[in-house]
């Protein structure tokens, strides 16, 4: 799985010399259809059999790509995931400043989201727990 | 140090590395900082010029700020000198000395460590002053990062800017070596050391700290796995944390019943359970390692639903390869049914799928079918997820490497298997299916999987996101794959059109191979991406194809739904062509109840909105039209205009109203001259067709296109709009003309009137019922479409003046009891040929039946021949002229001329074809170029394919006249009672036959070719969606849906020769058509039964009653062609019913 953020890019199993091709696919993607997009508007897109599914959240686009497994459907609980991750860290719709500040902490949200490039946790207060430290589940 | 990023980085850098405090910590309501607080907040305030202000104030007054500090990041940057990696870095060892300290903790966390993360790779020299961190700070903030990194270093592979997190490239590390105060630190000496720790601590069961045992598990697992001491010594950890907490069945039971409450040791087992099995997870995959299964099958029992999503997923891989084992090695899986976890539930799917295909089980049958069983009961899955998973398991896919043999037998299995679910208590009590219980014992009952299958896939059709539209879309994409495979190798249908079917997979297959190629020949509107239209294009033609074979109202039903939901709401995405042909295959699947309803399907896109300039709320309504932009507009401009089309080329057969058909006794039409009258007439008898007319006149007349505030706002739009609505009234205009010339009277009379009122303008005062005031002048002279009109009305008029001469001419020789000679036969016979290849050039008519002299049957005139017994009318004289002239022609019957006769007469309608089709451009030039003119294009002279299919058309429609001849002679020979000459129509049916077999099997195209003639001579100049145009390869299979269905009205004249009977020749000519066909049957009819009751549609279906014992002939395109043991109610033993409603 592939999953890339704003200005964090995590390309997991996307070979070195393909990872500029995707931040500019995307990119482009994003800049062609998210103006006047609604906030938190699924789109979806696909490249042979890899899925994309994207959205805006705030000032922050949000592109989230899988294949097999993670299908648009899969990808949309991730992105589900990450947007509510990125809400709660940010306590609201962030704005670019505001994600930048929050920069740190929402890497560590997405590192418990997505880990290796497998979907790890998908429950924010599991999240919200394991980025403090705390187990999962808690005694 | 100057850190040299490119200019998109510069931007970034210089936010993140601005001092933090210029934001005010708005955020996280953890944060116990005040906000606004330090330098930044400073000056921010001084651009404001006042302080801030009471807390009361402070939420707009921190909004206010947000804004303005937006628009002065670049002031802050002049303010702000950015920090560098190095300083970060710098700090990082300053901060670790002191970490004790609350500040340096805070310092830590709310700016060193966030800002270090935009780096891409993190340098190793910091590792030591990480693991300190690690060591002596117990904040857990701190620490979580310190994991972090910590795992960030350990999967940096050494090479810098590869690792899988990106961002802003870090700084060379040897650059940095000197001011660093470490110095010289390379990750070859830091990850031993890191590893050490973090295995250490991963390995240590002290309690208190088990959620850093996860932590650093984690991390651990980050490390690269190409060296095998780490592999080993992670394998070592993480089975011996699986060692004590794995094998807890008896405890288990009671940590599902404590399961929330939870005792603490129950909770710290299921939490290290999952850690263990995450980290197994991503270890590489070890399937000869009995160990590595064995704990990943008693990770099916976790009680952490990750766990044992990881636990399935792992088994499902293992299960690719070795299905044998693990089909030893796991239990029931009945309850995981019930996990909570999707992916868990997707992972079984897969799990199932490879379980019960694989070959190695094909000893043990009961394994394969639990867990098919399985497989078929996830269909019913609340997630859609899980269900399309499901449907992709049983439809064969798995990678996209499968075998067309595995597709096939997916597609087999999809529509004949049947899910039963098993009298399992637990499915009901605790199952996911329990939402309404009513629902669940429907669900109980067993059930073909193809209906699940569509009753889910017309549920998620209605969805209103994207996801899952998507994905349904792909769904069926692979449904029409795998029933592309089954065609292809022949496991579907064994029979003639074997052959048919094969290419037709080839050319859907190679359609759905290159989505991409098609995706960039379409208007490209802004929703939905990229992707959409790449599946959506290749979609919809499989769903076609699913349709298709399984014929039902229900699924047409769906179909249109869908149909529907993607003309309104994508229209760009659409193509024209496909969503034509998706209307057809549900106006013939629908059956004769749901024909009014498919119909009425088409009108919806007539009456669709212009779109609304910047109506940007997105889906907010399936009805909603999402056309945005120009293109968008134009696109569903073209969906108006294929949609009127559509109604023109179809109403009729939907209506089932055709001229060489008529329901209307004879000579009641000519009575019905009252127009008022007419109307009212023809709505009571038939109010499909009625109805299709009035939306087409309607159309032709203003188009409520025209209408809105669309016009003044986008200029552009707006030249767009009017060209449309021209074309869409063009449009409607030959669709009405289509109909005129197909339905019988008073339809034809109807549309005669309208159209000679619309050509002369001023019809204001007849239909001003129909007017949309859009001020416009709505006389033809204003839609410019005198000029289009009068040729049509030329064809009509011809049409009735030769009727009226024809009756005239009947008259007379009646009144002077005298025969009609061959030279008025001959004359008469030339009206009717050329009158039919004038019709021809508006519209596809089946020549053999095609009157246009019209059906004026003058009953009384039976007195006239001794061959004509019952019935006056064209048909009977024109068919005596064919006869007498076959005679003469042939001069005997033993005469081995007979064949060159043939020949002859039909090199002579060649001729005559041709010359008619001169003499009519000869005739009306003016009109003919007018009517080229108005296509904008000069379909004629540019169009040379056109013109070519044209003349292919007339060469093969030839061919038709001795079919011709011998229906004729087959129809009226009881009554000629020529003996001699049934002899020789026996000898002439052979050669019929071969030329029957030829026309239905090889020469097929020509007859496609013949629709293609008419449609592309109206539309070619237009561009209009191609439904049979020359596109080449990838429209193969559109044009053999044309070919295979009714409305195309290519009559295999197989089928259609119980229809061309005469009615009055009685149970004589039936038993004929039907002995016939049982000489044409291959041999051994199979028995069925009929499952459902069946109302024909049409003239050649059949009509079948529940439990009805059938013998099936053969089959067609998704019908079988069956006989009854006894004739039916309406008196009919054979004919066409859709393949699923009979049990072979």
């Amino acid at each position: 799985m592939v999953c890339v953020f704003g200005c964090i890019l995590r390309f997991h199993g996307v070979p070195a010399e393909e990872r500029l091709h995707w931040r500019s696919f995307l990119v482009k993607l994003g800049s062609e259809n998210l103006k006047g997009s609604k906030n938190e508007e699924l789109h979806v897109a696909s490249h042979k059999s890899v899925s994309i599914v994207y959205t805006l959240i705030g000032d922050v686009c949000l592109y989230i790509v899988g294949k097999d497994e993670y299908d648009e459907l899969a990808l949309a609980e991730v992105i589900f995931a990450v947007t509510s991750a990125v809400k709660d860290v940010c306590a609201k719709p962030p704005t670019e400043r505001l994600f930048l500040d929050k920069y740190g902490r929402i890497c560590l949200c997405l590192d418990e989201i997505v880990w290796k490039g497998l979907l790890e946790n998908t429950e924010k207060d599991r999240v919200r727990r394991l980025i403090r430290l705390k187990p999962p589940v808690e005694p | 140090m100057a850190s040299g990023q490119d200019s998109s980085g510069t931007t970034l850098m210089d936010l993140i590395t601005s001092d933090p405090s210029a934001a005010p910590t708005s955020g996280s309501g953890a944060s116990s900082q005040p906000p606004s607080s330090g330098g930044g907040g400073g000056s921010v305030g001084s651009l404001l010029g006042k302080p801030t202000a009471a807390p009361a104030d402070r939420k707009s007054k921190r909004g206010t700020l947000m804004q303005i500090q937006n628009e002065t990041i670049s002031a802050a940057k002049a303010l702000n000198p950015p920090v560098s990696y190095a300083q970060l870095a710098r700090s990082i060892h300053e901060l670790a000395a002191t970490c004790d300290q609350k500040s340096s903790q805070r310092q830590l966390v709310n700016s060193v460590f966030p800002k270090l993360a935009v780096y891409n790779s993190v340098d190793p020299s910091v590792a030591p002053s990480l693991l300190m961190l690690h060591q002596q700070c117990e904040d857990r903030n701190v620490l979580r990062y310190v994991y972090y990194y910590l795992a960030r270093i350990l999967s940096d592979n050494g090479s810098q800017g590869l690792s899988a997190a990106g961002g802003i490239p870090t700084p060379n590390w040897d650059a940095l070596a000197d001011i660093d105060a470490v110095g010289g630190v390379t990750r070859a000496d830091v990850v031993p050391k890191i590893v050490d720790q973090l295995s250490a601590e991963s390995s240590s069961d002290d309690v208190e700290f088990h959620a850093r045992r996860l932590a650093a598990l984690k991390a651990l697992t980050s490390s690269s796995t190409s060296s095998s001491d780490m592999m080993e010594k992670l394998y070592e950890i993480v089975f011996g944390i699986l060692e004590k907490v794995a094998d807890t069945k008896q405890k288990r039971k009671k940590g599902i019943f404590t399961k929330q409450g939870g005792d603490k040791e129950s909770i710290i087992r299921g939490n290290l359970q999952y850690a263990s099995m995450s980290a197994l997870r991503r270890l590489p995959l070890d399937p000869g390692n009995p160990a590595f299964l064995h704990r990943a099958v008693q990770g099916v029992e976790f009680s952490d639903p990750v766990a044992v999503r990881h636990a399935l997923s792992i088994i499902s891989e293992i299960a690719a390869k070795d299905p044998y084992s693990v089909a030893m090695a796991l239990g029931a899986l009945q309850d995981i049914l019930h996990l909570h976890d999707v992916l868990a539930r997707v992972y079984l799917a897969k799990l199932c799928h490879s379980i019960s295909r694989a070959r190695v089980l094909d000893q043990r049958p009961d394994i394969k079918s639990q867990y098919s069983s399985l497989l078929y009961q996830l269909l019913l899955d609340p997630s859609d997820r899980v269900c399309f998973e499901a449907i992709h398991c049983v439809l064969g896919k798995v990678d996209n490497s499968e075998s067309t043999e595995d597709r096939a037998g997916g597609w087999i299995r999809l529509t004949r298997e049947i899910l039963k679910l098993p009298e399992a208590p637990s499915v009901a009590s605790k199952g996911v299916l329990s939402k309404s219980s009513e629902k669940s014992s429907k669900a109980r009952r067993p059930q073909p999987l193809i209906k699940l299958v569509m009753r889910r896939l017309e549920s998620s059709f209605r969805s209103f996101s994207r996801p899952v539209l998507h994905a349904a879309a792909r769904v069926v994409q692979e449904m029409g794959k795998s029933r592309a495979a089954a065609y292809a190798l022949g496991a579907y249908d064994e029979g003639a059109t074997l052959q048919a079917y094969s290419d037709n997979a080839e050319s859907l297959d190679s359609d759905l191979e290159n989505p991409m190629a098609e995706g960039t020949r379409k208007p490209n509107p802004l929703s939905n991406g990229h992707g959409g239209m790449d599946t959506i294009a290749g979609l919809l033609a499989s769903l076609m194809e699913v349709v298709r074979t399984t014929a039902t109202p229900d699924m047409a039903v769906t179909l249109l739904e869908i149909a529907r939901i993607f003309a309104t709401k994508v229209p760009g995405k659409i193509d024209a062509d496909v969503l034509q042909l998706l209307w057809k295959t549900c106006l013939v699947g629908a059956g004769p109840d749901g024909k009014h309803t498919a119909l009425e399907a088409v009108t919806i896109v007539l009456d669709l909105p212009p779109p609304q300039p910047g109506s940007m709320s997105g889906l907010t309504s399936v009805d909603m039209v999402s056309a945005s932009d120009p293109k968008s507009a134009m696109a569903l401009q073209r969906l108006v205009q294929a949609a009127v089309w559509f109604l023109g080329e179809n109403a009729n057969y939907a209506a089932s109203e055709y001229a060489w058909e008529s329901a209307t006794p004879p000579g009641t039409a000519l009575m019905m001259l009252d127009a008022d009258k007419m109307v009212a007439a023809a709505s009571s008898r038939n109010p499909t067709l009625a109805s299709a007319l009035t939306r087409l006149q309607r159309c032709a007349f203003s188009g409520s296109w025209e209408v809105g505030p669309l016009q003044m706002t986008i200029p552009l739009l707006y030249v767009f709009e009017a060209l449309g609505n021209v074309r869409i009234r063009i449009a409607a205009v030959q669709a009405l003309t289509t109909i005129a010339i197909r339905s019988g009277e008073p339809y034809r009379l109807q549309i005669y009137e309208f159209l000679h009122a619309l050509a002369l303008g001023g019809v204001q005062s007849n239909f001003s019922e129909l007017q949309l005031s859009n001020g416009e002048n709505q006389g033809a002279s204003g839609t410019g479409l005198g000029s289009l009109i009068s040729p049509m009305l030329k064809v009509l008029d011809e049409m009735y003046r030769a009727q009226d001469d024809l009756a005239r001419d009947i008259r007379q020789h009646d009144n002077s009891k005298q025969e009609w000679n061959d030279e008025e036969l001959k004359k008469l016979y030339e009206t009717h040929e050329r009158l039919l290849d004038f019709v021809s050039l508006f519209c596809f008519v089946p020549r053999a039946k095609y009157l246009p002299l019209g059906p004026t049957a003058l009953c009384n005139y039976h007195v006239l021949t001794r061959s004509m017994l019952n019935c006056v009318d064209s048909a009977k004289l024109i068919e005596i002229y064919r006869n007498r002239h076959n005679i003469s022609a042939s001069g005997g019957l033993s005469d081995p001329a007979v064949a060159t006769g043939i020949s002859d007469l039909m090199y002579e309608s060649k001729e005559a074809q041709k010359e008619t089709g001169t003499m009519q451009s000869r005739i009306d030039p003016d009109l003919a170029m007018a009517w080229a003119a108005g296509l904008e294009d000069d379909v004629w002279a540019n169009n040379a394919p056109a013109v070519d299919k044209v003349k292919d058309f007339l060469a093969g429609a030839g061919t038709d006249a001795p079919d011709v001849d011998d229906e004729e002679y087959m129809n009226s020979r009881p009554s000629v009672g020529y003996d001699d000459m049934w002899a020789k129509t026996i000898l002439e049916t052979y050669d019929a036959e071969e030329d029957d077999g030829r026309y239905s099997g090889g020469s097929s195209p020509d007859s496609t070719g013949s629709v293609e003639t008419s449609i592309s001579s109206h539309f070619g100049g237009m561009n209009y969606p191609s439904l049979f145009s020359s596109k080449p390869s990838s429209y193969g299979a559109s044009q053999q849906t044309i070919r295979e269905e009714p409305p195309s009205y290519s009559t295999s004249v197989l089928q259609k020769r119980e229809s061309f009977e005469n009615p009055l020749s009685g149970r004589d000519g039936r038993s004929f058509g039907s002995n016939e066909d049982e000489d044409k049957s291959s041999g051994n009819p199979q028995s069925g039964k009929a499952l459902y009751d069946f109302t024909a549609g049409g003239d050649d279906e059949l009509s079948l009653t529940t439990g009805e014992e059938v013998e099936i002939q053969y089959e067609v395109d998704g019908w079988y062609y069956v006989k009854k043991k006894r004739p039916g109610r309406d008196g009919k033993m054979a004919g066409l019913v859709p393949v699923l409603y009979v049990s072979s």
